[in-house]
């Protein structure tokens, strides 16, 4: 019985965890999470499922043009650096909106680390190697900044902080910052977002498996209260 | 017909194990075996040794066996395949544990791959294999999935329930039965 209950709980898991991949399949930057399951056993006894662990899954997701005049994307592995008051997180959402003090924020108010916006800038552009360059009405494609991404020895082990932000911890190692563009390095892409790399067609499908296996496995559960309860009546005949 | 009705219990345990782990990658399911000996019906758990569908995940490191064969992590050895590189370069599993090749745990690069064959190439070089039993090849990027069937659980889970229901009429038919011994031949006399 409780072998069935445990499947029970591990569906809902995986549909918790299927419905925030949804949920989120139009967020810019966003990266699905995949929960994993192992059986539990002692010696010969099974004992169930229980989940052992759950990952974000950093497969690039599609790079489409958007109208945003701040907006840049990740061609490759790697994370824009973000910060707010002191705090610094990782992100592959590029969806930046120039604030009043010069800094591009994005829409939970984390300002991309490095750069700063002149105030007579009339136009921002970024190049693949990360060069952040403005016109002004002094002159044209001033260079100003030079963006730079991070990477981890285990991007796996971030810390998600909620929306597209992922914080540095043990398991990840600490981040290494790197300029793109290089020879086979990652590339920026202005102009551009990276869409999430949630397939809804295929979390659709999960779902529909996740529900039926959720089904089954109550019936589990039925069966063993049967048993019990024919079991208890056995002596009244 | 206690023993049917324990090995009608055993077999819904079975089951129910079975269908509990129809979402854990690399699990495979067990199949219950009923033998009748002189002490009654007796139930056996089997691993049937079927191969799981094969899911693309784009991970680099998750690796899905194609034939028999087993990952060694550790010291034991298990069938799933969904490895994460740690921030010191080892191969690890969920429960950290570290994949172990022919000269002992893995340790690689970001830029490492498994070769269908389990050679382990990192920049350009091997640096070591996975042992595979011969005509057994390692799909990278990919895990297999529990071999569990839900429909021919769910048709066992009946089984074992109706089985468990017979026993118990039986036992009631025989225990119905010895009653009448008991009260009403004595009665006669």
């Amino acid at each position: 019985m409780f072998a069935a209950a445990s499947g029970m709980a591990a569906q809902q898991t995986q549909l918790e965890v299927i419905a925030d991949n949804l949920a989120n399949a139009d967020v810019a930057g966003f990266k699905e999470a995949a929960a994993t399951f192992a059986d539990v056993r002692a010696g010969s006894l099974g004992l169930g499922t229980a989940q052992v662990g759950k990952h974000p899954v950093f497969a690039q997701g599609k790079l489409m043009k958007s109208g945003g005049p701040f907006d840049v994307a990740i061609d490759g592995p790697g994370f824009f650096v973000v910060e707010r008051g002191g705090e610094r997180a990782y992100t592959r959402n590029g969806e930046f909106a120039r604030d009043a003090d010069g800094a591009l924020r994005n829409a939970q108010g984390w300002a991309l680390h490095g750069v700063q916006i002149p105030s007579d800038a009339l136009a921002v552009h970024v190049a693949s190697d990360g060069r952040v360059s403005v016109d002004t009405p002094a002159g044209k494609d001033r260079a100003i900044a030079q963006l730079r991404l991070a990477s981890f020895a285990s991007a796996e082990g971030l810390r998600p902080l909620g929306a597209t932000l992922f914080g540095a911890s043990d398991a990840s190692g600490s981040p290494r910052l790197f300029t793109p563009g290089a020879h086979g390095a990652p590339s920026i892409a202005f102009g551009m977002l990276e869409r999430s790399n949630v397939s809804i067609v295929e979390s659709m499908m999960q779902i529909l498996g996740a529900q039926r296996a959720y089904e089954a496995n109550a019936k589990g559960v039925q069966a063993a209260d049967e048993m019990l309860r024919i079991a208890n009546n056995l002596q009244r005949g | 017909m206690g023993s049917a009705m324990r090995a009608a219990r055993a077999q819904l345990e079975v089951a129910t194990h079975n269908l509990a782990n129809v979402a854990s990658d690399g699990y495979r399911r067990a199949a219950a075996r009923v033998a009748l000996t002189a002490r009654g019906l007796t139930v056996s758990a089997r691993t049937v040794a079927d191969q799981g569908g094969i899911r693309q995940t784009g991970r680099p490191f998750d690796l899905a066996l194609l034939g028999v064969g087993a990952f060694r992590v550790g010291d034991e050895v298990m069938r799933g395949g969904a490895f994460t590189r740690d921030r010191d370069g080892w191969l690890v599993d969920d429960r950290g544990r570290r994949l172990r090749g022919a000269c002992g745990p893995l340790r690689v690069s970001a830029e490492a791959r498994i070769a269908p064959d389990g050679t382990v190439h990192d920049h350009g070089r091997i640096v070591d294999r996975l042992p595979l039993p011969r005509g057994t090849r390692i799909q990278a990027g990919a895990l297999e999935s529990s071999t569990v069937n839900a429909v021919d659980e769910t048709l066992a889970i009946l089984t074992a329930q109706r089985a468990f229901e017979t026993a118990q009429k039986t036992l009631v038919a025989i225990d119905a039965t010895r009653q009448k011994a008991v009260n009403d031949v004595v009665r006669l006399k």
